[in-house]
């Protein structure tokens, strides 16, 4: 395994008015992951749910507050250390926005070739040219700054710079929700063409599922700093288990012919910092049992492999 | 469908920032009541068509043509007329209702803010309009939200109070500029609802602009595809979704992951989008095109009809259609 996230716990302190005490919210509450060589685990969810936090922890960008994190089988290091500086090298970020990502002031070709000075490694134009060249973007692109590029280029761009220290794993946050939809089948094409050429492993966070789908081994559906639901992504996303997943499935808007009633859910997103008791999405819930208001279902396999957790898709309880 | 006088009827609109063209040249009906979507990526003009026929567009815009609303001309209207429509008989919401709403303002005063200019209403009556606004639009315990200030409520019932204000002037036409983009998908899911039902009870009409063929396909009757300023086609949802006719809405459609069945190689479209004032000459998506011919640089191709209620602007329409059909 190139990753592997167990039981990770990552919380933070929220104050309550002025003088009020804090309290702590969970924004990942519990999660374990692991991604094998060559292999991309897409992390699905909607806002707040801890995904992106989920994905820092696993960069070592935040250390957990419980649960390991391991990177090729070792223990990641503590954040800050020389040998957690080293191992940057080896796991990089690729972020949605890709101008906040850049540097204005410096060309493109200097920005390629960065990381590779910072980690003292070899560099070089030939270097940094066939980076650009990798990324689909023309040599004479290497010589203008950022605000010179189209979105799509800048996201080549920052995934050049992100591939220049050759790393064993990307963490990609929402790498292409910014873009216009023909630019993102390019991107989303050259990921998958990167991953095939480098043998990476990727996790792959987004909000939309149909990218998800399309990039990923295995998915995790995560709902207020869990993981509700994991499997193989086709599987999941055709007939998903946990009532969530359904309601997320079903609210995709598709074009073309009309599909079965959609499910919509009821109420607003949970607060982290107010979690339900019993299982934190049975308030929004439509197969809600009386099981579910007052006892936490645990992530576990199915006949069949998949992982969920929810009382009712385990027929402990009928909603 | 018996013709009936268009409610919104554009002419030849035409924008214009800074010499740099954005819209090139639009005609576009909205019949009473009907859910038009307009789809395209960044910069092809879809909000700039809705500003600029509303006015909203700031002074260094040129803007030519012609907007008539149920036959009154809106473009170069004394800005009396234009504060009687806006709000009133054409409302406008977009896609961060945050930004929108006054943060310092309970949410019930901004409803009611609305249903007094509009409606002409006073005292007591303007509440209870304002109640019954928000009920409508399906805000739990109404009465309670009223006193409620925009950041105590989530993005979703954000956009809902906009909509509720939206529909505070009776309009008869309702422009929606992304008005789920900022939104999760499940709440998303909710305010489209909303958006169906609303134009069943009212019989308002519903113009639709977003970057999401999804969020069009499902919400409205009919669609335009824009690109760098113009329409390239229009058609209704389902023939356009089923099978389209212009090679750039064949692509857009390429373009997207399934949720369903095999999983294909995404079919990118090559280069980007012109940038204004560097438009190619002829057909402005013709250097992405898969089936460009020299001809397409000649002219800019015409906005034809090629069917039942269906228009392409493009030469090779016939072909991208044998296309569709063998593939």
């Amino acid at each position: 395994m190139i990753l592997e996230v167990e039981g990770v716990v990552r919380a933070y302190r929220q104050r309550r008015g002025l003088f009020g005490g804090g309290v702590d919210v969970r924004a990942v509450d519990g999660v374990s992951l692991a991604v094998p060589e060559g292999r991309t685990l897409g992390v699905v969810g909607e806002s707040g749910c801890g995904k992106s936090t989920t994905g820092r922890v696993a960069l070592g960008l935040e250390a957990p507050d419980a649960g390991v994190v391991r990177f090729e089988g070792a223990a990641m290091p503590g954040v800050g250390t020389a040998a957690w500086r080293r191992l940057r090298a080896r796991m990089q970020l690729v972020p949605q926005d890709p101008l906040g990502a850049l540097d204005r002031r410096l060309t493109i070709a200097d920005q390629v070739a960065e990381p590779l000075a910072i980690h003292g490694l070899p560099g070089g134009e030939a270097l940094v040219m066939g980076l650009l060249d990798q990324v689909g973007l023309r040599p004479d692109l290497g010589r203008r700054h950022p605000h010179a590029l189209s979105g799509g280029q800048r996201q080549r761009a920052v995934l050049a710079r992100a591939l220049a220290t050759e790393p064993r794993l990307l963490v990609l946050d929402e790498p292409v929700s910014a873009l216009d939809v023909s630019i993102q089948a390019g991107i989303v094409n050259l990921l998958q063409d990167i991953q095939a050429q480098r043998g990476l492993a990727m996790v792959f966070i987004s909000h939309d599922l149909k990218v998800v789908r399309q990039v990923s081994h295995e998915v995790a559906v995560m709902y207020l700093g869990r993981v509700v639901e994991q499997g193989d992504p086709d599987a999941v996303f055709a007939e998903p288990a946990h009532p969530y997943a359904e309601a997320l499935v079903s609210a995709i808007p598709v074009p073309g012919p009309r599909r079965p009633a959609r499910i919509v859910l009821q109420g607003d997103p949970p607060n982290p910092a107010d979690r339900p008791p019993g299982c934190a999405f049975h308030p929004r819930c439509h197969r809600v049992a009386p099981l579910c208001r007052v006892a936490d279902p645990v992530l576990k396999a199915r006949a069949d492999g998949r992982l969920v957790a929810c009382h009712v898709a385990h027929g402990e309880a009928h909603g | 469908m018996a013709p009936t006088a268009p409610l919104v009827s554009i002419r030849d609109l035409r924008v214009a920032f800074r010499g740099l063209p954005a819209l090139l040249g639009i005609d576009l009906d909205v019949a009473p009541g009907e859910s038009l979507g307009l789809v395209g990526e960044s910069g092809c003009g879809k909000s700039v068509t809705w500003l600029a026929a509303l006015g909203l567009l700031p002074g260094s815009a040129s803007v030519s043509g012609s907007v008539t609303l149920g036959g009154e001309e809106l473009l170069g209207a004394p800005p009396a007329v234009l504060d009687r429509v806006r709000g009133g008989r054409v409302a406008l919401i977009f896609q961060d209702p945050a930004s929108s709403l006054n943060p310092v303002h309970r949410v019930g005063r901004q409803v009611a803010e609305a249903v007094r200019l509009h409606r002409g209403m006073e005292g007591a009556a303007v509440r209870a309009e304002a109640l019954r606004l928000l009920d409508q639009v399906g805000i739990p315990d109404a009465a309670r939200r009223l006193d409620a200030y925009p950041h105590e409520l989530s993005g979703g019932q954000n956009q809902r109070v906009m909509i509720a204000m939206a529909l505070a002037g009776r309009p008869e036409l309702l422009v929606a500029d992304e008005p789920t983009t900022a939104l999760d998908v499940t709440i998303q899911a909710g305010i489209l609802e909303l958006l169906r039902r609303l134009q069943a009870e009212t019989g308002m009409a519903l113009v639709l602009i977003s970057h999401d063929l999804g969020v069009v396909a499902e919400t409205c009757e009919r669609v335009c595809v824009m690109y760098a300023g113009r329409i390239v086609e229009a058609a209704p949802s389902d023939a356009l979704f089923e099978r389209p006719l212009h090679p750039y809405a064949a692509g857009l459609l390429a373009a997207l992951p399934g949720m369903v069945g095999a999983r294909r190689r995404l079919n990118a479209i090559p280069g980007g989008v012109p940038e204004p004032g560097r438009l190619p000459p002829g057909c402005a998506f013709a250097p992405r095109c898969g089936l460009a011919l020299p001809a397409c640089d000649a002219a800019v191709p015409e906005l034809r009809a090629l069917g039942p209620a269906r228009l392409a602007a493009c030469i090779r329409a016939e072909a991208a259609m044998c296309e569709a059909v063998a593939a």
